[in-house]
């Protein structure tokens, strides 16, 4: 073997660091095993963490996250890997997996990084912000975002022009150009999967205008104008800084449509849209939302009662299917649309839509395994052979699923299938020992 | 290796093995004069999107995208909202 490379051994391998992952991993841990969290991002806590609140409590998502991400981070029998890609999982002839993974290098040493933020105030570069979805800049330098854990700086090197202003700004000395990536080859029991979900690309309809017009943005933009860490000072337009008082929602953007290879509802598009509407009610008391939809699926415990809320507020619900979004002078937008309670084609303006996106799978797992093939269903999400009876099983024995990696689901149904999936994993583990 | 490193000069160790590309470079001289031209422009008066967007002859997103960054990097801070409760002014962070 590769000297190089280093070696150890975990009970249980969690592969994504996003609210199921974590939740699996803290179940496992607290049962007394050792569990490796392996993150591709710079911090846990995945996309729940962005979030501005949840529905239908409304309660604040960063405050529920980020004690359980603190929870986790602190757990002796969790490690964590953030910036870390899984490689490879073989099983070998004794039932065990070995995983080999590569840690790539933050250029940041963590044990020594205060988070103090000098080196992004130093740091000249200004790119845009993958945390606040692109509406606003942030330095090649950069804490992830203000909750990220761990909360420590890290280089983007693809953007950075080597000028060394961060290392000269650092108190600590912590950053270090020289760093590599680090292979690792783990041996484990068990895998459980919760790589998560990617979101539509709303660019791949073009009748939408998404990209092309500047007030068109997309529900994840619309999260984090909402939330109280927010890219603009208040709820403004991005293409032109008007504080916007007509939103329209339009529900179903890349989810139930067959012609952007998406046939499937997203479950959680309705309740999203129908809670940032209710948020953006109190912060922008005079505006009027208007959510256009196919129909309103309000199927879980309390969502009903919140879409009844969100009508008493004064939210206009039209079911009504978007043919074409265009652009006028004023850089409002006008909805050609079908009512379709009246049968007939009608327009309407507003001065800032939102493209309610839909969830498609995410497949990175899929290739990993070798000797073995992990499944996915007819929709590219991990497949659940015993959907009924073990939902968290999958094709490969000894491998489970946990969230939204086995399909579209809500943060608590997320949780509720994290919870199965470590019960599995936990039974699996005392079954082989 | 390790102990050849001179710690907080670490730089340069990789600039002998990676070039910057000519993009970031541009990028960066693109950003640099941008902010120079809001900070300028706002030392003056405070301005709004739009004034500004037109002294700068840029396109009024891409103002407002470099003008909310100067506001997350400290420069500037937002200021009174117009008469018809649509958009704010803009003026240095003091």
């Amino acid at each position: 073997m590769n000297e190089n490379i280093k070696t150890a051994s975990y009970d249980a391998l969690v592969i994504g660091g996003g609210i199921a992952g974590g939740e699996t991993a803290l179940n496992l841990a607290n049962n007394g095993f050792k569990v490796l969290l392996v993150e591709k991002d710079l911090s846990i806590g995945g996309k729940m963490i962005l979030l501005s609140k949840v529905f239908p409590s409304l309660d604040c998502a960063a405050c529920i996250t980020t004690p359980k991400v603190s929870e986790i981070s602190r757990h002796p029998l969790i490690t964590i890997f953030t910036a870390s890609e899984i490689v490879r999982i073989i099983r070998g002839p004794n039932g065990a997996f070995k995983a080999n993974l590569v840690k790539k290098p933050r250029f940041v040493i963590v044990e020594d990084c205060t988070g103090c933020q000098l080196c992004e105030e130093a740091c000249p570069v200004s790119v845009p912000d993958q945390y606040q979805m692109g509406l606003v800049g942030r330095k090649a330098a950069y804490i992830p975002f203000s909750i990220a854990s761990p909360r420590v700086a890290a280089i983007d090197i693809e953007n950075c022009t080597l000028c060394g202003a961060c290392e000269r700004a650092c108190p600590t000395k912590c950053i270090d150009f020289t760093q590599e990536p680090v292979e690792y080859a783990i041996d484990i029991k068990t895998v459980i999967i919760a790589t998560g979900f990617n979101l539509f690309d709303p660019i791949k309809i073009p009748r939408y205008g998404y990209g092309r017009f500047k007030n068109v943005v997309t529900s994840m933009q619309m999260e984090r104008l909402l939330a109280p860490t927010r890219p603009f000072p208040t709820i403004l337009r991005p293409g032109d800084g008007k504080m916007p008082d007509k939103l329209a929602y339009v529900l179903c953007t890349g989810s139930r449509d067959a012609s952007v290879g998406n046939p499937i509802c997203s479950q959680i598009c309705c309740m999203y849209s129908i809670k940032q509407a209710q948020l953006l009610m109190g912060a922008l008391p005079m505006a009027d939302v208007t959510i256009y939809y196919i129909n309103i699926r309000s199927f879980g415990k309390g969502f009903e009662e919140f879409y009844e809320q969100a009508k008493g507020m004064g939210i206009n619900f039209i079911k009504g299917k978007i043919g074409e979004i265009s652009e006028n002078p004023k850089g409002n937008l006008v909805l050609r649309y079908e009512d379709i309670n009246e049968g007939i084609v009608k327009e309407s303006e507003h001065d800032m839509v939102v493209l309610s996106v839909g969830i498609l799978p995410n497949q990175e797992a899929s290739g990993l395994f070798q000797k073995k093939e992990l499944t996915l269903d007819l929709y590219k999400f991990v497949d659940q052979p015993d959907i009924l009876v073990s939902p968290s099983l999958t094709s490969i024995e000894g491998v489970f699923v946990a969230g939204t990696a086995a399909g579209p689901m809500d943060i608590p149904d997320s949780i509720l299938s994290a919870g199965a999936a470590s019960s599995e994993a936990i039974g699996y583990l005392n079954r082989i020992q | 290796m390790d102990m050849e490193i001179e710690k907080g000069k670490t730089v340069k160790y990789l600039k002998e093995k990676r070039k910057v590309s000519p993009a970031v470079i541009e990028d960066l001289k693109k950003f640099t004069k941008i902010k120079k031209g809001i900070l300028d422009a706002l030392k003056e008066e405070d301005l709004t999107i739009d004034q500004l967007s037109q002294k700068l002859a840029l396109p009024h997103h891409e103002t407002l995208y470099y003008l909310m960054s100067l506001i997350k990097y400290g420069f500037v801070q937002i200021g009174k909202m117009d008469d018809m409760d649509e958009f704010f002014s803009y003026k240095i962070k003091k």
